[in-house]
């Protein structure tokens, strides 16, 4: 029995592993097929991947450790927070009580070294993309929080795989409405944390206009393949959260689970597709007031989960 | 207890010697270093039986009555806990010091530097081992007195005296409004000076009385830890000191402000909520505010003294939630509340002495704090870039490290200690965690700034010159940098040590505090594990991306230029600056910050020179105490005229802009100059009338006392008569 669910979990941690790539290859295909192309292949990111894995890498003489150290860990950071992550099935490798900050800072930590890295280079597109990382960075943190405030008290606990799992399915019948501002608190937090349309137009031509992908300008090879890897990783894994939030699933079996949940992945990204092609980038000083339009959500959330679970 | 007794003397001798060898300034120095580092010793010998059995040692009373008791010194887990933070903090910092005041031997007075140091250690040792409250006066008037003549090293120049006096009067406003007043009360209620029946003889204290007590507390200890908005001595202090001293300031001497603080809280019975409340409220917003007016900084020091008000807020989250978890009845929260605020001040001390010692090794290797004019130190003192990267990462509370830990047992006593309370207190606890968790965001934006611009891209002023770190001073340094990965890794170890300081502050028994910490253990040791997971991760990932390189044959080229986007002539001076980096949070916060942008913009073909310069000032600074000091200094003003013959400080008659005299002026100004024509008989009138004053003001409040037939306590709850009124 236990052989079983140890395969099991090591088959479920292959697939999510495997997953990030494809769920990129779905926007892309939806924006495709919005504009009536015909898009790259399906697998285009793992090509890309698989051509960056094996090229050698350019570092500017401006650059030091830093640098090298940024794409590594980062992607270290999002694959720990990976093991605490219920991505498919509701359960995740690790988890204890708490576990949900460490994710979190799992992410800003990952956040510092992207940004430290870019800063590495002395360029001021880089260094302005990084400013506008971690200003719009911080702004989506009281968003999350205050979601997370909701589902731990909806579910009496501070462990994600818990907070998220089959107990908020128990409890959504008390906290339905806070859920669903949590949702779409939670879909804006997705889209700036992954550096999506509103906030960020990973497809732009001007470097002047772009966050994620102009602080990463200098990096090559490898390095570049780690960090695509690790965006990819983040959309999936803020993504899942997302969706057990949306979609909380009863204790079931993995069999009916886990396919449900690559389903609805599949969903979210279609849908996040559908966003970029049915409106433009907000202009940057504008991103602040979607910011905080989610913590307006969040919060009213809060006070709905916090008055209703006292009473 | 000896050893306490020990390091004291050793302390003391150090100072005398160093005093004595004001000639040798190198020797004097060798003297200092070396009694603060054996004092250092003794007090984590004397202090580790009390952390790690949590045993109290018996109080010792000295031989020498001091003018109102006997000197009692007593160590129990609360005063152990802080005696080893700043044991280790101070031993750091006199090692760096004998290095970085080498530059300055032939240039300031170091022996008194030297001998000051030796007598802070001393006094702060005084303070949190006293257990007397003339001591501990004695102690905490000795710590403040020893860190103005440190502060004012620099004496020679103006900010810096300016800078020694701002601290000099907040501090001592904050000790003569409110903490002699608090241990005037607690001295009239126990009827002794002895901190050990403080406890017994509070309890059963009515709600007003212990919340005015907590409020004494909190603004007199919270000038000293500075708490907003009673922390304008804090950034001004800080960058005038030289390094050595700003690191023991912020990271042990304002930690005293807290540890008053916490023994305050663990004589009085649990206080009712709304001064847990209170202080959740001072926490988020010196936590808040403290962070964004650090982002505004452009002088290194400066931003982290303004950090060690974030991180002091921090601390006043956790102290807020273990008093609510207090009033509450709830072991857990108290647990995790004051259990977090602890681990914070060790945390804090060993990052930001980290951060400052660093900080000062960039001053002392290219003679500037100012960020904008730094860059590119990275590539010329390596060292000292790991180390300043490891605080950083520290502070900013991102794991693996020690910052971690603490704001993670912060967090959860934020997020899952009010579950099913009163509505109030969850939402404060909520309200605790989103400010938290911005602190947290702003924090990293902050050190990402601090740590980009001056130790990455490429230098921005022309010509900075930096040269190595001296290998002593990076030792010191490697001291705290390896408690902070050890904590950060290894928390299990360490958390339990808390645990004495935490039952000393709530007065929870063993088996009490035993079942309410297990939980907690139980989640903070698996932290050890995800930092495991995360470092080997890294070392995978790095492994791989070496092989993957060498495996594909392919090439590292190492000398181009960075890739500007087609433009093929970048310069240094194009990169994003502090100020830049920073400007889109500051922009979005400015009805917080008011932030000011004096901008001279290019016009036209051919420009004239156009320039740019923000800064942010503090507001409590320039909108509060600049006001009430103006206004203080115009009402001694007058005083001194009516008491000093030589200075005409008012005209005879004063005359508005439009030519008209203004009649109250004119009485004013003529009942002056009646009064200090210097002659004697005036100044006896005017004793005569004081003394009337008093009398009708000593009769007019003891007649109720007096009144027959109906006496009344003396100790009567405040709130009687508002009740009384309420019911007739």
């Amino acid at each position: 029995m236990i052989l079983v669910r140890v395969i099991a979990a090591i088959l479920e941690g292959v697939l999510v592993l495997a997953l990030p790539p494809m769920l990129m290859s779905i926007v892309v295909k939806t924006k495709a097929w919005f504009a009536g192309r015909t898009g790259p292949p399906w697998f285009q990111p793992y090509y890309d991947l698989h051509k960056l894995l094996n090229k050698g890498a350019v570092y500017s003489r401006t650059t030091t450790w830093v640098f090298r150290a940024g794409p590594i860990v980062n992607l270290a950071a999002l694959l720990t927070a990976a093991t605490l992550v219920p991505v498919l099935s509701s359960h995740s490798v690790f988890g204890f009580a708490g576990d949900v900050i460490l994710v979190a800072y799992l992410f800003a930590l990952g956040r510092l070294f992207i940004v430290l890295a870019a800063l590495d280079t002395g360029s001021s597109f880089e260094g302005m993309g990084a400013s506008r990382e971690v200003t719009f960075g911080t702004m989506s943190e009281p968003a999350l929080f205050l979601s997370l405030i909701v589902l731990a008290s909806a579910t009496k606990s501070l462990q994600l795989s818990e907070m998220i799992g089959p107990q908020l399915f128990a409890a959504r019948g008390a906290v339905g409405p806070a859920l669903l501002l949590v949702v779409g608190a939670l879909l804006i937090v997705l889209l700036t944390e992954t550096c999506r349309v509103p906030v960020d137009d990973p497809a732009t031509h001007l470097e002047l206009t772009m966050i994620h992908e102009v602080m990463v300008l200098d990096h090559s090879g490898p390095d570049f393949a780690y960090i695509t890897y690790g965006a990819a990783l983040k959309f999936l894994l803020l993504g899942s959260i997302l969706l057990h939030v949306a979609f909380p699933h009863p204790a079931q079996s993995p069999w009916i689970d886990v396919p449900l949940r690559v389903i609805e992945l599949a969903g979210l990204a279609a849908v996040v597709g559908v966003i970029e092609c049915s409106m433009a980038r907000l202009r940057l000083n504008r991103v602040p007031l979607l910011l905080a339009g989610a913590t307006v959500l969040a919060a009213l959330a809060a006070v709905l989960a916090l008055t209703g679970s006292v009473t | 207890m000896s050893a306490i007794l020990a390091s004291l003397a050793m302390l003391l001798g150090g100072a005398a010697l160093s005093a004595m060898l004001s000639r040798m300034a190198r020797l004097a120095l060798m003297a200092g270093v070396a009694s603060i580092i054996g004092a250092s010793i003794m007090c984590l010998i004397a202090a580790w039986p009390c952390l790690a059995h949590s045993s109290e040692a018996a109080p010792t009373t000295l031989a020498w009555p001091t003018p109102l008791g006997e000197a009692r010194l007593a160590l129990d887990g609360l005063s152990a806990w802080f005696l080893v933070t700043i044991a280790l903090l101070s031993s750091t910092v006199a090692l760096y010091a004998w290095s970085y005041m080498q530059a300055e031997i032939n240039r300031g007075p170091v022996p008194a530097l030297a001998a000051f140091l030796c007598i802070l250690v001393a006094a702060l040792i005084l303070v949190v081992t006293a257990a007397d409250a003339v001591l501990f006066l004695i102690g905490w008037e000795t710590m403040m007195l020893a860190s103005f003549f440190l502060v004012s090293f620099h004496h020679r120049r103006r900010e810096v005296r300016r800078a020694a006096w701002i601290y000099l009067i907040a501090n001592h406003l904050g000790t003569a409004l409110f903490v002699l007043p608090l241990f005037g009360m607690l001295a009239a209620k126990a009827g002794t000076l002895d901190f050990q029946f403080f406890r017994a003889a509070l309890q059963g204290e009515g709600r007003d009385m212990t919340t005015v007590l907590f409020l004494l507390g909190l603004f007199g200890f919270g000038t000293k830890a500075g708490f907003m908005p009673m922390h304008i001595w804090l950034p001004v202090a800080h960058p005038a000191a030289p390094t050595p001293v700003s690191a023991l300031l912020s990271g042990v001497v304002i930690k005293a402000g807290i540890y008053g603080l916490l023994r305050l809280l663990s004589w009085l019975p649990a206080l009712p909520a709304r001064c847990a409340i209170v202080m959740l409220v001072f926490g988020m917003v010196s936590g808040c505010l403290g962070v964004l007016y650090a982002l505004a900084q452009h002088d290194i020091k400066r931003l982290l003294a303004y950090h060690s008000i974030e991180n002091i807020g921090i601390i006043g989250l956790g102290i807020g939630m273990g008093m609510l978890g207090q009033s509450l009845g709830r072991p857990a929260l108290v647990a995790l509340g004051y259990g977090g605020a602890l681990l914070h001040v060790l945390n804090h001390a060993l990052f930001k002495g980290l951060l400052f010692l660093s900080a000062g090794a960039v001053m002392h290797a290219t003679g500037t704090g100012d960020i904008e004019r730094l860059g590119g130190l990275a590539r010329m003192t390596p060292v000292n870039a790991g180390l300043f990267l490891l605080g950083a990462v520290s502070i900013c509370g991102l794991p693996p490290f020690n910052g971690f830990v603490s704001e993670w047992m912060v967090f959860g006593s934020l997020l899952g200690g009010t579950w099913g309370a009163s509505r109030s207190a969850a939402g404060m606890g909520a309200m605790g965690a989103i400010s938290l968790a911005l602190m947290g965001g702003l924090a990293l934006a902050c050190f990402a700034k601090v740590f980009g611009v001056v130790f990455l891209g490429e230098p921005r002023g022309r010509t900075l010159q930096a040269h190595a770190t001296p290998p002593l001073m990076g030792t010191a340094m490697f001291v705290p940098a390896i408690l902070c990965a050890g904590i950060g890794i290894l928390p299990g170890v360490f958390v339990p040590l808390a645990g004495g300081g935490v039952r000393a502050v709530a007065g929870m028994g063993v088996r009490e505090f035993g079942g309410a910490m297990q939980p907690i253990l139980t989640s903070v040791t698996q932290l050890s594990l995800f930092a495991t997971l995360l470092a080997a991760i890294i070392i995978v990932l790095l492994l791989l991306n070496r092989i993957l390189i060498k495996q594909a044959g392919a090439t590292v080229t190492r000398a181009v230029m960075t890739w500007g986007c087609a433009y093929a002539k970048p310069s240094a001076r194009m990169q994003y600056t502090a100020s830049s980096f920073a400007w889109s949070l500051i922009q979005s916060f400015r009805s917080l910050l008011w932030p000011q942008r004096k901008w001279v913009a290019p016009v036209g073909l051919f420009t004239a020179p156009s320039e740019l310069e923000t800064h942010t000032p503090d507001m409590a600074e320039q909108d509060v105490f600049a006001p009430l000091m103006r206004g203080a200094g115009r009402v001694f003003r007058m005083i001194r005229t009516v008491s000093w013959t030589g200075e005409p400080a008012l005209r005879a008659i004063p005359v508005d802009a439009g030519g008209r005299a203004r009649p109250a002026r004119v009485l004013v100004a003529g009942v002056v100059t009646a009064l200090r024509q210097g002659r004697i008989h005036v100044y006896l009138a005017f004793i005569v009338f004081t003394l009337l004053a008093v009398f009708i003001m000593e009769s007019l409040s003891s007649r109720p006392l007096s009144a027959p037939g109906s006496p009344v306590p003396i100790s009567a709850p405040a709130g009687g008569g508002i009740d009384d009124g309420g019911s007739k």
